[in-house]
């Protein structure tokens, strides 16, 4: 007699053959002794069939396709090969010289993936406040008011976090708008500050999501702040000082 | 701009790392104990055109950026191919990097923007209780209906889904391209086959 039908959840992992070998046996053995569970099964399996030949209608054309694959062997065609690389089996005398070069070379590679993660970082901040800068961009949302901005984030971020009152930013410093942006794939608060006529960017994320090592890119000072769990990051053609200044506002709320 | 081109690379390098561990299909075994070369890239992407431009198309639903998306990521894939770890799953890995392309979009921004959603603590809660076992046996022939269906579902649950029903990759596949947790996987697969039956109830068939 069976008592307690099977969870969706191990009905779609089993029509899915994502069980290991165990529990797909005691699905198995439940759903033949089970008339409920079987019929939910076969429905799962139905659905997934259905579900299937759905998402491949949306086809792409035969002209796209032919124009994707020609790109791509193009790009093939464009990139120098590697070259070959000795026999491991010829190069016996090696080995101590390998040894010795491969210890520097993971030291060296430690180094140098911190550093690269952080320039990383430090490029995409341009990019994305580069592009606000364009005539054609325009925030997401558009306001010089803390009480419009802040609200219009709830929901889309993981944290939370507050805006100063207006005559509490530095002189000259007004909010302009913001955009939901990602920094290395994690969601951030991109605030758009005007300070005097140059137009700055505020990054807020989480602390966790890393801080650039630059305080300079391209002409542009970018400067990192924290408050709490969250990382602020400013970029602008401003002086160092007056995003330090602004930082502070921001920072001193939180 | 050097800025942009170092950018684009952040959004590659974690891919082989992540997807990693996942089984090889035998093609790309021919290629397990080879050097990569461009040859075999061309040799692993091509069969895989189009299912990359299907879900390119899903992921924008626009004709053109989804060309402009398949290939902005089959650039980064070439370019990082000396990073993919033979032998682990190209499909997975270079699914990985489509999406990590897609995520720096406006349009993934206008829709994460659109689209608030929360994910399920358990896979158990999920019990659909409002159709009884004969009324979810489907006999759908219209894979319109279907489709417009999927459209309408939330796209963290459709994206698990199809990368589920249409691509074929597995539940560790899936979390590796997403990068979420098994579970999560397991919890918005479930989640969207209910909210399907919800959507196709009205065109389900008869009653056993």
């Amino acid at each position: 007699m069976i008592s307690e039908h099977l969870q969706p959840g191990h009905i779609d992992a089993f029509a899915d053959h994502e069980l290991p070998s165990d529990q797909a046996r005691v699905v198995q053995q439940h759903v033949t002794a089970c008339h409920p569970c079987s019929l939910r099964l076969l429905s799962t399996i139905e659905l997934k069939k259905v579900t299937a030949e759905a998402g491949r209608r949306l086809d792409p054309s035969p002209a796209m396709l032919a124009r994707l694959t020609a790109r791509l062997q193009q790009n093939v065609s464009a990139k120098p090969q590697p070259k070959r690389v000795l026999s491991f089996q010829r190069a016996n005398f090696l080995w101590p010289a390998l040894a010795a070069a491969l210890l520097l070379v993971t030291i060296s590679l430690a180094t140098w993936s911190v550093r690269r993660t952080h320039n990383a970082l430090s490029a995409e901040l341009l990019d994305q406040h580069l592009a606000t800068l364009s005539a054609a961009s325009t925030p997401q949302v558009l306001s010089t008011d803390r009480h419009t901005v802040k609200p219009w984030f709830e929901g889309k971020l993981p944290f939370s976090f507050n805006l100063p009152e207006p005559n509490a930013l530095p002189p000259g410093s007004t909010l302009k708008g913001a955009d939901l942006t990602y920094l290395g794939d994690h969601p951030a608060a991109q605030l758009l500050f005007a300070v005097g006529k140059h137009q700055v960017s505020v990054f807020i994320t989480q602390q966790s999501s890393g801080s650039p090592a630059a305080t300079s890119r391209s002409g542009y000072a970018v400067r990192t702040a924290a408050a709490g769990d969250l990382r602020f990051i400013a970029i602008g053609d401003v002086d160092a000082p007056q995003l330090d200044r602004l930082l502070a506002s921001l920072t001193s709320v939180q | 701009m050097r800025a942009v081109a170092d950018s684009q690379w952040s959004t590659v390098k974690t891919a082989s790392r992540v997807i990693a561990g996942s089984a090889p299909p035998p093609l790309q075994q021919l290629f397990m104990n080879n050097p990569p070369t461009t040859e075999s890239f061309e040799q692993l992407a091509i069969p895989l055109l189009p299912s990359l431009l299907r879900h390119a198309l899903w992921l924008t639903q626009n004709e053109a950026e989804a060309e402009d998306l398949a290939q902005e990521a089959l650039s980064k894939a070439l370019r990082a191919f000396d990073s993919f770890a033979q032998g682990t799953n190209f499909k997975a890995w270079i699914f990985r990097i489509l999406r990590n392309t897609f995520l720096t979009t406006r349009t993934a921004i206008a829709t994460t923007r659109t689209s608030l959603f929360a994910d399920a603590e358990e896979v158990d809660a999920l019990t659909d209780t409002s159709a009884t076992p004969e009324e979810t046996l489907l006999q759908l022939d219209n894979a319109a209906t279907v489709q417009e269906a999927l459209i309408q579902l939330p796209p963290p649950l459709r994206d698990c889904l199809l990368l589920c029903d249409v691509e074929e990759l597995k539940y560790k596949e899936i979390a590796g391209i997403l990068d979420l947790p098994i579970g999560t996987v397991m919890s918005r697969i479930s989640r969207a086959r209910a909210a399907l039956r919800t959507q196709l109830q009205p065109h389900f068939g008869g009653r056993q």
